[in-house]
């Protein structure tokens, strides 16, 4: 295992990343299922209101699940925590399969309500979930995880119920597959608030989430109110990952693999974990997302077979990284 | 006056039960108190009081002179520190960066590490003779070195009283004697209060010992007033007798076959 970076080296991949994610960035632009000239990119219609919104929601989406991935592995001090294992991914799913098979079409207030009704069902599932685990005035982690597990499993019960009934086998399918292909600047602007709240408050509250990491009853005599940071920190890593889901469906992986690759790199320090992870989950996203635009192009893959195709070895690489014997 | 004051403490971890039965106490500025008793005696607990996270039901526990339940969160933080009997290993700190986390009461949202966080922490590092493993993955050190580290976090929240359980446990016997020696150097700028099993080492370090039993004193004072034939028997039901070492004068317990 090599040795993690120093604070200044730190920083310096910070700079390498952001120059990356802008590389990044623009390269995507060019790729796409219709070929432009580079010349005629920044005249291309398709460019403006196709691949740019689209590529921008990649970015938004791979920070909020990044982060919420951070987040939830710091406050309930398992490493096997991802964005979605307090129930956020079983509730989305129902609530965009109930509003896939009353017709998707339905508006509300301008937006379909397929994503709506997945960002509430999410934040239900969590309500839920932090309900049944609180016992005697607090909420132990295991709990917590053990309660999301039991959520997830009646959800998917409802889910099956749900498609059986409705026969809307392969819309709900694809969008539990997660896409971006509904990207547009509606959607651009509805969850970009939420990325740049979210990751101001997990900044906030770096202090608090190294304090955790010595445990929650060393944390509470270091002056932190467990409780309470733990209950804030996961409403914000819900509503969080409740908007990446509500516009590009269950996109796995990230929220675990981010996290875990930027520890291996520079350690726990939140101060420095929470921006690296930013942008590496970013990145990450864009590179998906490219790859399911173009790999079979014309035909599109969902970026959740990506990311899953991607992250399950890049786990286990990771795992016996840790794990092997050394210096 | 006393740093720590305790008051017909009871307190326990369900109202039914207490652990601690009505206890008084208290501790002077400068004063290494070793807490002893057998197990289920309520010494953990009684530290865990005294920093605040058992429910007390009666009694009132004073720090400098303010009441525990005034205090909010940072302030206690800044006057009691806990090292516990295990302490977990932050895997990808080195030994620095987790000292540095015993700072924790002094940052503010944004600000973290300043000159003077980083002057305790390396005041911390030098006190507990860290320098060479300063720059060391905690995760690799062994339970001797991580101890001091732990010891170290403490002290770098620079407290007034700074509480231990068990800090020899599990250690050798060369690193119990350092680290009750060190305690012992440690105590002449704020008090110490730690739980021991080793009567023998309690009594030849400790200025001060509180020897407990079911939650409620036996005996409190100088180590050869409590470490007696007679308190032994009242609190572990065991004969012995109690011989003084000759060139350090400290009462020491010997097995009666």
């Amino acid at each position: 295992m090599n040795k993690k970076l120093n604070k200044r080296q730190a920083w310096l991949a910070f700079l390498v990343l952001m120059l990356g994610l802008i590389a990044v960035f623009i390269l995507s632009l060019f790729f796409g299922s219709v070929s432009i000239a580079p010349e005629k990119l920044w005249q291309s219609e398709i460019v403006w209101q196709i691949r740019l919104p689209r590529v921008i929601l990649a970015g938004l989406i791979g920070l909020l699940l990044s982060l919420s991935g951070v987040i939830l592995q710091g406050v309930l001090r398992n490493p096997l925590a991802d964005p979605y294992i307090l129930g956020i991914s079983a509730g989305g799913a129902v609530g965009a399969a109930l509003a896939i098979s009353m017709g998707g079409g339905i508006v509300v207030l301008g937006m379909s309500s397929v994503p709506i009704a997945a960002f509430i069902f999410s934040l239900l599932a969590v309500f839920i979930v932090y309900k049944l685990a609180k016992v005697g005035g607090r909420t132990a982690p295991e709990t917590l995880i053990l309660a999301g597990v039991a959520l997830s499993a009646f959800c998917s019960a409802i889910l099956a119920l749900i498609i059986i009934v409705s026969g809307n086998l392969q819309t709900i399918y694809f969008w539990l597959l997660g896409s971006l292909a509904w990207a547009s600047w509606g959607n651009v602007i509805t969850v970009a608030p939420y990325a740049l709240i979210g990751a101001g408050i997990v900044y906030f509250y770096s202090k608090e989430l190294n304090a955790l990491l010595l445990g929650e009853e060393m944390a509470a005599t270091l002056g932190i109110d467990v409780e309470q940071v733990r209950l804030i920190l996961i409403v914000v890593a819900s509503v969080m990952t409740a908007a990446a889901v509500s516009v590009a469906g269950l996109i796995g992986f990230v929220g675990l693999i981010v996290p875990h690759w930027v520890r291996l790199l520079i350690g726990p320090n939140h101060r420095l974990l929470i921006p690296i992870a930013s942008l590496s989950g970013m990145l990450l996203m864009i590179l998906a997302d490219t790859l399911a635009r173009t790999m079979l192009a014309p035909l599109e893959i969902p970026i959740g077979i990506i990311m899953s195709l991607i992250g399950a070895p890049f786990f286990l690489y990771l795992l016996r990284r840790r794990r092997a014997p050394g210096k | 006056m006393s740093i720590l004051k305790v008051e017909q403490l009871v307190c326990g971890y369900h109202p039914k039960y207490p652990v601690i039965k009505g206890l008084s106490f208290s501790v002077e500025d400068g004063q290494f108190v070793g807490v002893v008793g057998p197990n289920g005696s309520g010494k953990t607990t009684l530290l865990r009081a005294l920093i605040g996270m058992v429910t007390r039901s009666q009694g009132s526990i004073y720090v400098s002179q303010y009441r525990l339940e005034n205090l909010d969160r940072r302030d206690l933080a800044r006057r009691i520190a806990l090292v516990p009997q295990l302490m977990e290993p932050v895997e990808g700190f080195s030994v620095e960066e987790l000292i540095m986390l015993g700072r924790t009461p002094y940052f503010d949202r944004l600000k973290f590490d300043d000159k003077r966080d980083r002057a305790a922490v390396r005041w911390a590092i030098r006190e507990l003779k860290l320098q060479d493993l300063k720059d060391r993955p905690v995760a690799e050190l062994s339970g001797g070195e991580f101890q001091r580290v732990a010891i170290a976090r403490a002290l770098a929240q620079q407290p007034k009283v700074m509480l231990l359980d068990e800090p020899t446990s599990h250690l050798d016997i060369r690193y119990q004697v350092r680290i009750c020696k060190l305690l012992r150097k440690l105590r002449s700028r704020r008090s110490i209060i730690a739980t021991f099993h080793d009567l023998n080492l309690a009594s030849r370090y400790c200025s001060r010992l509180i020897l407990l039993k079911d939650g409620e004193l036996v005996a409190a004072g100088s180590p050869e007033n409590v470490v007696t034939p007679e308190n032994i028997w009242k609190a572990y039901r065991l004969k012995v007798t109690v011989r003084s070492n000759p060139r350090t004068r400290k009462a020491k317990y010997v097995l009666l076959p």
